[in-house]
Parts: structure tokens; C-alpha cells; sequence
């Protein structure tokens, strides 16, 4: 810009324009009662970690208890398909009994491996400022995903596939000490 | 724009930024009590749906405010049509700027009328970059013209703006 201008540009700025009057303020207040009292924020863009505490690696830790409640599901549809037999309901609380679902569970951990999991962050968000437990200045970030796991029976190549939403917040150092 | 999210709520925000928006919004409105519902209507649209939104929150509001006023603009064009008529077509004359300790209130006077000379389309661009801090970028896309236009208008206002006030200057 010409450099002539920076007086006249130096002099509009000095100006300031008259505050919103308090009917203003008045009336955004009054369609504002509920809302979240935070400031507008640029948007984060997506980040990721390779760090031991990444969601990579999470994911493979909850893949193992996901695996096991997999399991233990089927094993107890298994078990229903089992009672379904045409027999008396005494004779149905027997066979329960003497099929315990510790074996069926042991059974169908050995035919199913897990084969796959992956994670899809499908939101980020930040939730703003807050503080931590020595009172220092965090960001509070919201990371929405999509886990979903594989397994796969080598013996007939059936396979189970189970996705769960997931959100994990971490706080992130607003300082840069 | 970052000093905004130093503030917490949306009233600390406002009041930050406020001014800014109503001045922009008053451009583009016949009435300080126009821009006020202008800027009430797209400010409110933009906290409640818009927060999310990646880029300058300023920026987003500025062009909710202008979009708003185009509407308000074409709903009222019967009645300004019928105004005009009444009262021989004149603007609602109110105090732009806020009077500071120890300015020459003549001078902020003649600044406030040769603003108002201005071609709308290079007074818009004037307040963008003069007092809401865009870049001519944003302004480009808040008004929807190429930025090199928008610096074009920027200089063309500035050129108008020492013409009228020279005298005031030099004299």
C-alpha cells in the first residue's frame, strides 16, 4: 500500500466506532439463555500422535476386551440356539447346567482370531480453555471415532465385524512452557 | 483474532468485537436500529449453528451481517421507497464514532461526512480493513469480488478520503 496512506490509515484507525447499545445486548441475551457460554474458536485441523498414549494403540488395547465380549456373546447364541430344543423347561435348565458356557467360550475363542481393528476419527472438536490440577491452562479437545473390529475363523473363513463409536478427550497444554 | 479467545463468553466477546460488527453492519443498513437487528440476527445465527465452523469467526459473522442485511434490504425496499418519498430520501443521521478524550470533534465530524461520500462499494471495503482488521482476502470473499479489486477500492476510498479532508489537514 502506498506509504502516504499510513497517516490517513493511522488516523481512521485512532477512530472508534460507538459500542452496541445495551438493547442490543438485551435482545442477543435473551435468545442466548442456554448456550454454552464459550467463545468463538477457529476450528483445530486434524492432528495425530505416534506416541505410546496414541489412539493407534489404544484401539489394539481395546480390541483384546472387545474380542472377549465378541466372544462371550456368541457363545451365549450359541447356547440359546442349544435350548431351543423340544424338551420340558426342567429339562432345559439341565442341559444348561451341564453345558457350562466356559467351554463353548473356550471353543469359539480358539475357531475366531482377530484379524483387524481400525479407527476412524470422524470428529475433532475444541471445547476451550480449562484448568488442570496444578492450575495451568489446558485445551480441552474432543476426538469422536469409529472403532471397529475383525475377527475371522480360519476353519470355515466366517468372520465378525463390530464397530462402536468412541470419544476421547485429552487435554492439551495451552502454555508453551 | 486471537485476542477473541482470550475471552470466554459470548457477552466479553461481543463487547470485544461488537462495535465492529455494528459499524460493518451499518453500512449496508439505512438505520443504526436496522444494523442492530441485523448484527442480533447473525450473530445469534452464528453461535447457535455456525460456532463450528472452520476460519475467522469475524470473518463468518461479517458475511452472516452482510447477507442478512441484503435480505433485510430487499424486504424493505417497498417501505424505504415509501420513506424516501415522505421525507426526500434522507438517511438516519447518527453518530458513527465514539467521542475519545482530547480529540478534535470537528474533525472526527468532517471524517464521519466524508465517509458517508463514499461509494458504498468503496466505503464497505474501507471499514473491512480499516476496522475490522480483514485481510483483503477475507474481504474478497466476504464480498464476493477478486481481492485485487477489493485492494483497488481500498486505495480509490483512501485517495477520496485525504482529497476531501486535505484542506482540514494542510489549512
Amino acid at each position: 500500500m502506498d506509504e502516504s496512506f499510513h497517516e490517513l490509515e493511522a488516523e481512521l484507525k485512532s477512530l472508534q466506532p460507538r459500542a452496541p447499545s445495551a438493547h442490543l445486548m438485551r435482545g442477543i441475551a435473551d435468545e442466548l439463555p442456554s448456550a454454552p457460554a464459550t467463545a468463538p474458536r477457529a476450528r483445530l485441523r486434524y492432528t495425530t500422535s505416534t506416541n505410546l498414549r496414541s489412539w493407534k494403540w489404544l484401539g489394539w488395547r481395546a480390541a483384546g476386551l472387545a474380542a472377549a465380549a465378541a466372544v462371550i456373546a456368541t457363545a451365549g447364541l450359541m447356547t440359546l440356539k442349544r435350548i431351543k430344543a423340544p424338551v420340558a423347561g426342567a429339562l432345559v435348565t439341565q442341559v444348561v447346567a451341564n453345558n457350562p458356557p466356559p467351554s463353548e467360550t473356550s471353543s469359539l475363542r480358539d475357531d475366531y482370531q482377530p484379524v483387524a481393528a481400525t479407527n476412524v476419527l470422524y470428529d475433532l472438536k475444541d471445547e476451550g480453555l480449562v484448568k488442570t490440577g496444578d492450575n495451568s491452562d489446558a485445551r480441552r479437545v474432543r476426538y469422536r471415532y469409529l472403532d471397529t473390529y475383525t475377527w475371522k475363523s480360519p476353519k470355515n473363513n466366517a468372520s465378525l465385524k463390530w464397530s462402536v463409536p468412541r470419544d476421547e478427550i485429552r487435554l492439551v497444554s495451552a502454555t508453551l512452557n | 483474532m486471537e485476542a477473541a479467545h482470550a475471552n470466554d463468553t459470548w457477552q466479553h466477546w461481543f463487547e470485544a468485537y461488537g462495535p465492529k460488527l455494528l459499524f460493518c453492519a451499518r453500512q449496508w443498513t439505512r438505520s443504526l436500529a436496522d444494523a442492530e437487528d441485523i448484527v442480533q440476527e447473525a450473530f445469534v445465527r452464528y453461535w447457535r449453528h455456525q460456532r463450528q465452523l472452520p476460519g475467522d469467526p469475524q470473518a463468518l459473522i461479517i458475511t452472516s451481517i452482510r447477507r442478512a442485511a441484503i435480505d433485510h434490504a430487499r424486504r424493505e425496499t417497498r417501505r424505504s421507497v415509501r420513506e424516501e418519498k415522505a421525507d426526500g430520501g434522507l438517511e438516519e443521521r447518527d453518530s458513527i464514532f465514539v467521542p475519545q478524550p482530547g480529540d478534535d470533534a470537528e474533525r472526527r465530524g468532517e471524517i464521519e461526512a466524508a465517509l458517508q461520500q463514499l461509494p458504498l462499494e468503496q466505503r464497505e471495503v474501507l471499514v473491512l480493513k480499516i476496522w475490522n482488521e480483514l485481510t483483503f482476502e477475507q474481504i474478497a470473499e466476504t464480498l464476493a469480488i477478486p481481492p485485487n479489486t477489493a485492494a483497488s477500492r481500498y486505495r480509490y476510498a483512501l485517495t477520496a478520503l485525504r482529497k476531501a479532508l486535505k484542506p482540514v489537514c494542510h489549512g
